[in-house]
């Protein structure tokens, strides 16, 4: 399963929607999550992938494709490393 | 879940309005009985303090577990999970995923105590948020209400778990065998509602529950139904204006006889024998009431302004949640709920 489909993952069991409908153009309110779903998920992604994300960053997150491109950016990153 | 014949109660001493002093007193309080053990959560240097200014007698099972953030009033219940993981509440709620306690009681942030209990110790397996239920005790003493506030805006499914909830409710504290559910709206016809009721009243009825439909604001002190469903910000507001009624009437009463002193006299004390009993908060204190409903283990929320004796009554009612296996008892109504059956 690569980066995408494994944050889709996270974010469909979390908020509990199918995940069928999360594209990369959806935002978090599009598919209903608050903010402890958003939580959630960015705690979830952090322990799956190993990394940190800052606040500063996941504020930036217009939806969820900018999510999966920063993740897979930085698990690039650190297989470089 | 007993650990030597004793329940394990972690007790977030940083939480409430009159935290540390109120919540340590009430803590010792609780121990005082032979089937509990305390662990006070929160910084050792505080609580050794508190402790050392109450009387503790021999044997008494009370311990100090380190905690060395606190979450405040002001900051975001959210901020539980990435700033603050190891202030009380999140670690007395880690203390009971990994066995080391049975139950968490806090009177602090309900919203942080909420947000320690879904990230540390996890929902039971298919509920999304936890929920308060609540019974309406006197008026109609076979009748409970889900959700009583914890999840303001709700998702359509959420009010198939708000119906499981105050259904394991009804058959362990009210000893109803196959409880009537019913869905609060505007009106009894299936198309009433907003969106979300709308959309639940259609998982409900299809859910192989015991749904009988919607029922309206002024069916539910009749006992229609033995579950009463709605969304955390109607329940909330039900609540109030419910526990309200009672002090509101003995006023109105008490102006209106003003000119009859024995007949007002009268009165005044037939609503102070009558009216207590309206007070949902008060009547499920004793049952089931502030318990997070859903969580993956036992977490008692007290109230903010809890003084020592509420505090142990809400260790004691931890303690009976324990007893009744509410946890436990929800999973296996889930699972039967799974397979399609009551």
């Amino acid at each position: 399963m690569n980066v995408e489909e494994q944050i889709r993952e996270i974010v469909a069991r979390i908020t509990h929607v199918d995940k069928s409908i999360i594209t990369r153009e959806s935002t978090f309110k599009e598919i209903k999550a608050d903010s402890l779903d958003i939580v959630q998920a960015l705690v979830a992604v952090e322990e799956t992938f190993g990394i940190e994300i800052p606040d500063e960053d996941a504020q930036k997150f217009r939806n969820f494709g900018d999510f999966v491109s920063y993740v897979e950016n930085r698990v690039a990153q650190k297989e470089t490393v | 879940m007993v650990h030597n014949g004793k329940i394990r109660v972690a007790v977030d001493a940083m939480g409430g309005d009159y935290a540390p002093q109120e919540v340590v007193k009430g803590a010792v309080l609780a121990a005082q009985k032979d089937d509990v053990e305390i662990f006070l959560v929160g910084p050792i240097d505080v609580l050794k303090r508190e402790l050392a200014s109450c009387k503790l007698r021999n044997g008494t099972s009370i311990h100090i577990v380190e905690a060395d953030q606190v979450i405040r009033e002001d900051e975001s219940p959210v901020d539980v999970i990435r700033r603050k993981p190891n202030c009380s509440v999140a670690v007395a709620a880690r203390m009971v995923k990994s066995g080391q306690a049975d139950a968490l009681v806090s009177a602090g942030s309900t919203g942080a105590a909420a947000i320690s209990a879904i990230q540390f110790m996890g929902m039971v397996d298919g509920v999304y948020r936890p929920a308060l239920v609540g019974s309406f005790g006197s008026f109609a003493p076979n009748t409970v209400i889900v959700d009583l506030g914890a999840n303001v805006d709700c998702k359509p499914h959420q009010y198939l778990d708000f119906a499981i909830a105050g259904s394991v409710y009804a058959k362990r504290f009210l000893g109803i065998a196959d409880p009537k559910i019913a869905l609060l709206s505007t009106g009894s016809e299936d198309t009433k509602g907003n969106d979300a009721v709308r959309q639940a009243h259609a998982l409900l009825k299809n859910s192989g529950l015991n749904f009988i439909g919607n029922i309206e604001g002024g069916d539910i002190l009749r006992g229609k139904a033995n579950v009463i469903v709605c969304d955390g910000f109607v329940g909330n507001v039900l609540l109030k204006f419910y526990e309200s009624i009672g002090d509101h009437a003995k006023e109105w009463t008490q102006h209106k006889l003003r000119r009859h002193p024995p007949l007002r006299a009268l009165v005044g004390l037939l609503f102070d024998k009558l009216f207590p009993s309206t007070r949902i908060a008060g009547e499920s204190e004793r049952r089931g009431g502030g318990i997070l409903w859903g969580v993956d283990g036992v977490v008692r929320i007290a109230h903010g302004a809890s003084r020592a004796p509420q505090i142990a009554n809400a260790i004691e009612s931890a303690k009976e949640a324990v007893r009744a296996d509410i946890v436990g008892t929800m999973r296996s109504e889930l699972a039967k709920f799974k397979q399609g059956g009551k």
